[in-house]
């Protein structure tokens, strides 16, 4: 289990902010292994920093990484896969040399390397590319190398920056296919993702944060009830004022009323609704996981 | 360990595999070959061919490894027409003068002059014996290709060590420019990746300098030149490698720190000015020690480092230097070494990972 617990950052200001940045105020949560973690916040909310510190890339001024209970040791990282958000390869260097070398970086011996960098390059579809040099190779492609990089020596926690931006919907689902099969076998994952009905249909748990704090975290399930549903109605050709005193907003579109409404009396709703027209649609509807992001941040 | 000889395996197979260093290998041997050559196709004419108009031969001595032969021409215009076709270098017409189609050269004119003096001489019986020439210095024999051989040692060495020290430079910057190193030091240390660098390129400036070296050698057997080099030639060439190893790891060292400092590779001239600068000094001073290894200057250089880098295996070559001179200044340039080591180490592992603006030295220094 991955265990953050108050990380705070400032960063040094420039000119025009003198008394620096504050990057991180407090972020705290836990993955548990086997979890699929998924990250999300606006531009510059502080995903990147966190991770950043996670992988000991960043030093936080304050705050703990706890791993497996213990404090986050370097010997540590060296079992983990991470993917920095600002892509970094040897352009010169062909794709198996690459990934095979990063695997033996991260311990392992030379025969073991050149299989799993075999396997990978199969499964992300880079197998005809083996022997080109990185700088050849398209942008989504040299993504899926940055993506073996993290993943070829097996590693026990994944820390991956914005994975899915960048990749054709194929390698989208390459990618889901190798994370998940990973996490079943009982990695945590950490990824952070701006598409957020990825993040939803991913993830077991998700952290939204702004400005360098956790505003929401737990599972999507958890935080849709936390958040509620809409009730919406469809009447058609109701009379008119028919919905006055009602909660909610009502929108018109031809002879179609539609009433939503959160937090309000539905059977009340209802029997109005009834007595006025026609009921097309009546029904709580989920939030998506857009509709959570937009509330916390907002 | 194993991290640092992973790295140090990377840039070598790299560098090895990479058609600029096979090319540029192969460039330097083939002129440090043909250098073995050079006293042969440029230390003057191997042969005279000499006319005589109307006189009698001069008794000319050749000088050694060089034959004169003799022509007759019937009159001066005959002469002159040979000496513009090139078929002669001199003519002697009427025993008075010397015709040539030039300046005459230097030498023929001296021993055409002497021989000229000495027949005169013996036309009236009088005997000049020829002076008997002795070296006092016992290895003076050696003298001209240990001047030829320190000279080329000192090219050799200063673009070995400029060519791994911007290697180093560049590799860092293309590390940190392009984030690597977030991901390489998230599995290792920063000395391991630094040492591991230095390492690689160090192994690579050593095959460089071992293929050149041995070219060169290789050559001047063929060429003959061999007989002229100084007995223990091995210890200058172990002597030779050996410095380049202090010298290259205190400049790649300092390289690498100043190279952290950046984070794109165009800013990498700018930030190593220092180092070249300084690296030019040694350069200069080598160059003059080789010319006169045995003056003040080359003396106490030999002891100061980064100079004693080059000074010192320059004069290893240039003059015989005793043995406890050698190992003494080795040991002042390996503290040195170990010192470029300890700060350039600190610099590097506190500004690799800070991408960004260029930063300063001292800023990077003062930080906790
Ligand atoms: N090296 C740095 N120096 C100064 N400020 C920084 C530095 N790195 C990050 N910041 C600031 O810290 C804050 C958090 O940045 P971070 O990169 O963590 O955001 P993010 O959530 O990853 O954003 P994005 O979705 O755009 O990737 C931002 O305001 C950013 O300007
Ligand atoms: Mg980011």
């Amino acid at each position: 289990m991955l265990e953050l617990s108050d990380l705070r950052k400032r960063f040094a200001g420039g000119p025009d902010a003198p008394d620096g940045k504050v990057a991180l105020d407090g972020i705290s949560f836990a993955v548990q292994p086997g979890e699929m973690f998924g990250f999300v916040g606006a531009n510059g909310a502080g995903k990147t920093t966190t991770m950043r510190i996670v992988m000991g890339v960043l030093e936080a001024d304050s705050g703990s990484v706890a791993w497996k209970g213990r404090p986050l040791e370097h010997a540590d990282r060296r079992r983990f896969g991470y993917m920095p958000e600002e892509r970094g390869l040897y352009q010169k260097m062909s794709v198996a040399e690459q990934v095979e070398y990063f695997g033996r970086l991260h311990g392992l011996g030379p025969s073991a390397a050149r299989k799993a960098t075999a396997d990978l390059l199969e499964r992300l579809g880079l197998t005809e590319r083996r022997g080109d040099a990185v700088q050849a190779l398209s942008l989504g492609n040299q993504q899926r190398v940055q993506l073996a990089v993290a993943l070829v020596h097996d590693p026990e926690l994944l820390v991956l920056d914005e994975p899915f931006s960048g990749l054709d919907p194929i390698a989208v689902d390459a990618l889901v296919a190798v994370l998940q099969e990973r996490c079943r076998g009982g990695v945590p994952v950490i990824f952070s993702s701006h598409q957020l009905e990825l993040v939803e249909r991913l993830c077991d748990s998700v952290g939204i944060v702004s400005s360098g704090r956790m505003v929401a975290a737990g599972t999507v399930a958890g935080l849709r009830s936390a958040e509620g549903g809409t009730l919406r109605v469809v009447v058609r050709d109701p009379a008119p004022g028919w919905a006055d005193g009602l909660p909610g907003t009502v929108t018109v579109a031809g002879d179609r009323h539609e009433l939503r409404a959160v937090d309000a009396d539905d059977q009340e709703i209802l029997r109005r609704a009834l007595k006025a027209g026609r009921v097309e649609y009546f029904g709580v509807e989920q939030p998506t996981l857009t509709d959570i992001f937009k509330e916390a941040v907002a | 360990m194993n991290e640092l000889m992973l790295v140090a395996r990377r840039e070598i197979v790299t560098q090895v595999r990479s058609r600029t260093f096979v090319i540029g290998l192969l460039v330097s041997a083939v002129l440090v070959a043909a250098l073995a050559f050079a006293p042969k196709l440029f230390g003057g004419p191997d042969s005279y061919t000499l006319g005589v108009v109307n006189s009698q031969r001069l008794p000319v001595t050749a000088p050694q490894g060089a034959t004169v032969e003799w022509r007759t021409y019937p009159d001066e215009a005959a002469a002159r027409k040979a000496l513009l076709d090139g078929d002669a270098d001199a003519v002697v017409v009427n025993g008075s003068k010397v015709l040539s189609e030039g300046e005459l050269d230097e030498r023929l004119g001296v021993l055409l002059q002497v021989a000229n003096r000495e027949m005169k001489l013996d036309a009236q019986g009088v005997r000049v014996p020829p002076l008997q020439t002795e070296a006092v210095r016992a290895d003076a024999r050696y003298d001209a290709a240990r001047g030829g051989m320190a000279t080329t040692l000192t090219f050799l060495l200063f673009f070995t060590l400029v060519g791994q020290m911007m290697m180093v430079a560049m590799g860092v910057v293309e590390e940190k420019g392009s984030r690597i190193v977030e991901i390489l030091l998230s599995s290792m240390k920063p000395w391991q990746l630094l040492g591991g660098k230095i390492a690689g390129l160090g192994v690579v400036g050593l095959i460089n300098l071992v293929v050149i070296v041995c070219g060169g050698l290789g050559a001047a057997t063929v060429s003959g030149l061999v007989v002229d080099f100084p007995p223990g030639m091995t210890g200058i060439v172990v002597g030779v490698l050996v410095w380049f190893l202090l010298g290259y790891v205190f400049y790649a060292t300092l390289a690498a720190a100043l190279a952290s400092l950046v984070s794109r590779q165009e800013e990498v001239g700018s930030v190593m000015n220092p180092l070249m600068m300084a690296l030019m000094g040694t350069y200069f001073v080598a160059f003059f020690a080789a010319n006169e290894p045995n003056g003040t200057l080359a003396a106490v250089l030999s002891w100061v480092p980064p100079f004693s880098a080059m000074v010192m295996p320059v004069r290893m070559a240039a003059t015989e230097i005793p043995l406890w001179e050698v190992a003494g200044s080795a040991a002042v340039m390996a503290l040195a070494v170990a010192g470029a080591l300890a700060l350039g180490a600190t610099v590097y592992r506190r500004a690799v990972l800070r991408t960004g603006a260029r930063l300063k030295i001292r800023q990077v220094l003062s930080q906790r």
